[in-house]
């Protein structure tokens, strides 16, 4: 390797990790009740598993096609007096966000991977805001100063006990280690509660997007998300483009096949979100920002995504619906958590670090971390061979790429 | 054009076999004595394919002792590794100290072929064997990424197959018996050797057999990922187990069949992360104790190495691991 020291440091990283018992109990603990979750999800919706064979062929079809299907998501939004925009690259997604945000703004934030792709809150910290994440295991990341290690549960590497520990320390009182779970929780929403209220703007992700209304479908389970865009009076979501299918119906599917994927039977809640609050009650006179924020913007991330849908082998990347499912799955994920990955995790981490980040040092590492074992396909809704997508980034990695 | 991302454990393993038709260049002769007693025809319309795994067992077992040990110091194993590659210029001398290894009880680690050849045997094959003329199926080298170089050794294995009049394989390595039933087509224009696991030449006829077990025990069995989740073995190795009395199958409550965690030693993962493929062994033993086992049963020789280590660092005594061939070799009297 080329940089030899790079993939040593990685490698001490990873054992690192892999050597942390705390780090263990908590995998272990997440693993075995995912799996369970799983199992009784599908169990009860039986159905999910055809609907995961179709929700395959929605993005198959969509992903070839996201450039079209992102100018009709675009009209749509203006259309109900949102704001669209495309940004080729992060830099320019954080260009249109900071200029929308400003600067000296009160931000509540929904869990967004995207948004951590592009390094979104830092930049706004940078820019003089205060950004508070409202996702609970986010919000934990966010105030140990660590990076997410989990897409779905970004602080599964976080047993109770260092929770308690780290609230006592930012709330300023005092948190027993052995505290229920329900107490840390409690302590997190009394703590965050007046932030929803008094924020100027709220930003989060989205989990799917139709392109024929330009609506979006945000699934959570805390509240958090709703608060965060319905509260403020300016809501900023941040979309990769491969999120997009064509219709609602299509969005829905997609949107069933991840939370119970996901490990939820039914998440509690699916926030549909097509444009900026309005009411018609007063003479009839269309007036903007009723009750939830006045202005809507959506920013959709192109950054590698375009580029990566052109890989024969390799854009089945796209079609993940970042349920999670593969990193319970994962046995070095087991041990590492998001440490072994980039700006995504395991194998697919590893198409992400080449194609989109266009890192192939950062990408060989993850690529010969993984065991091509297989068992992330098994689980995958969509059938994502990432074996195969690992052989061929490999073979890109070590003949050199071809055009 | 090559480019060095490669990690220094798979450019070895490749080297290897480029230069010397094995994992771990050392001489063919070395890798064919298992079978010496057993008077198997050198041509054969169908050949039993014994694979580096199992031949050179003793061996590999001392390369991952000592590249462990490095990972686990400062010094890190990628540069004994990228040593180990220009070997000869260095004096060091990598197969005379696998020789040594063999000379101290190696061939313990050969008997699941022999196994395997008495079981065939029994099911009424008599299948050849190329011995220091097998060719190597070079899988490692599609792990690594060296596509060109495994087209081109595929199509030299092939050569050598069909002008020892092969047709047909029987293979008993799953990372082997893979390659050359479902990569090889892809690279070998014309490719028309029908290749057949063990496992399922075995469950095909193993109703035709009475099976005991010599005492009786609770076995549980490990998947290996090339036959469970690469060419569908799932049912197969079962079947076989459930056939033979005194043997009660038990299985880990998730982790079985499809769903069965990798050992750890994969694709020559273990060269490239000594240290971690220990701690994804010792990982599954755990997984696989929870059925309290009498002897934990497998089928390739990678999980037979990484399993024994991973008891060995448990500090488990009194669990075996055996070859699913032996099983069936100690059943079938």
């Amino acid at each position: 390797m080329k940089k030899s020291s790079d993939f040593k440091e990685y490698k001490k990283e990873i054992m690192d990790a892999a050597h942390d018992d705390r780090l263990r109990l908590a995998l272990s603990r997440a693993v075995k009740s995912f799996r369970g979750n799983v199992k009784n999800a599908l169990e009860k919706f039986p159905h999910t598993i055809s609907l995961a064979e179709e929700v395959r062929k929605i993005k198959e079809k969509a992903i070839p096609d996201m450039e079209k299907l992102t100018r009709q998501a675009i009209a749509a939004i203006e259309e109900n007096k949102g704001k669209g925009y495309i940004a080729r690259t992060a830099e320019e997604a954080l260009q249109i966000i900071g200029g929308l945000v400003g600067t000296k703004k009160l931000i509540v934030k929904g869990k967004s991977m995207t948004g951590e792709e592009i390094g979104l809150r830092e930049h706004l910290e940078a820019t003089g805001n205060e950004v508070y994440e409202t996702d609970l295991g986010e919000f934990i990341v966010q105030k140990r100063g660590e990076r997410p290690m989990h897409i779905l549960s970004p602080s599964i590497h976080v047993p109770r006990e260092d929770v308690a520990r780290l609230f006592s320390k930012i709330m300023g009182q005092e948190i027993a280690p052995d505290a229920e779970i329900a107490d840390l929780v409690a302590a997190a929403r009394a703590y965050l509660r007046d932030k929803f209220f008094r924020a100027d703007i709220g930003i989060s992700g989205a989990n799917v997007v139709a392109a024929e209304t330009g609506t979006l479908f945000i699934i959570e389970n805390e509240g958090n998300i709703r608060l965060s865009t319905g509260a403020p009076a300016v809501h900023i979501a941040l979309v990769g483009m491969e999120k997009l299918v064509p219709t609602l119906s299509d969005a829905y599917k997609v949107s069933e096949v991840t939370w119970r994927y996901a490990n939820y039977t039914m998440p509690s809640y699916v926030s549909l979100i097509s444009g900026p609050s309005k009411t018609g009650d007063i003479e009839k006179v269309t007036t903007y920002g009723a009750h939830g924020p006045r202005e809507f913007h959506v920013i959709f991330l192109d950054a590698g995504r375009t580029r990566l849908a052109r890989y024969p082998r390799l854009s089945q990347a796209l079609y993940c619906l970042r349920c999670g499912g593969c990193l319970y799955e994962c046995p070095v994920f087991a041990v590492t958590a998001g440490h072994f990955g980039d700006k995504y995790f395991t194998g697919i981490g590893a198409v992400w670090a080449a194609i989109v980040n266009q890192d192939k040092e950062k990408a060989a590492s993850l690529a010969y971390t993984c065991l091509t074992c297989g068992r992330c396909r098994q689980r995958c809704p969509v059938k994502i061979d990432v074996p195969e997508m690992i052989i061929e980034l490999r073979k890109m990695l070590a003949e050199g790429e071809k055009a | 054009m090559e480019t060095d991302l490669v990690p220094p454990g798979l450019t070895y393993l490749a080297d290897n076999i480029i230069t010397r038709q094995n994992i771990l260049g050392v001489s063919k002769e070395q890798g064919a004595r298992w079978a010496q007693k057993l008077d198997l025809r050198a041509r054969a319309d169908t050949i039993f394919f014994a694979g580096c795994g199992y031949q050179y067992s003793a061996q590999l077992e001392v390369l991952m002792s000592l590249a462990r040990s490095t990972d686990k110091s400062v010094i890190g194993s990628e540069l004994p590794m990228r040593f180990a590659r220009f070997q000869k210029k260095l004096g060091l001398n990598l197969p005379g100290i696998y020789s040594n290894a063999l000379a101290h009880g190696g061939d313990d680690e050969v008997k699941p072929l022999e196994a395997a050849v008495k079981v065939l045997r029994k099911l009424g094959l008599q299948p050849g064997y190329l011995a220091e003329k097998e060719p190597c199926c070079g899988a490692p080298l599609h792990h690594a990424g060296l596509q060109t170089k495994f087209a081109a050794n595929a199509r030299n294995a092939y050569k050598t197959l069909k002008a020892s009049g092969v047709k047909r394989v029987i293979g008993i390595v799953p990372y082997c018996t893979h390659a050359l039933q479902k990569l090889f087509p892809l690279y070998v224009d014309g490719y028309d050797i029908d290749v057949h696991h063990f496992v399922e030449i075995v469950a095909g006829k193993i109703s035709l057999f009475k099976l005991k077990y010599p005492r009786k025990v609770r076995v549980t069995y490990h998947d290996p990922c090339q036959l469970v989740r690469y060419m569908n073995l799932v049912e197969e190795p079962r079947r076989i187990l459930k056939a033979i009395e005194g043997i009660e199958l038990v299985e880990t409550d998730w982790t079985h069949g499809e769903y069965a965690t990798c050992c750890g030693g994969g694709g020559g993962f273990e060269t490239v992360f000594p240290a971690l493929s220990e701690v994804l062994a010792v990982n599954r033993v755990t997984e696989l104790m929870e059925t309290r086992p009498d002897i934990i049963v497998t089928h390739c020789p990678g999980c037979i190495m990484q399993l024994k280590e991973g008891l060995k660092q448990l500090k488990i005594v009194g669990v075996e691991v055996l070859d699913l061939a032996q099983v069936v070799a100690a059943s079938i009297e």
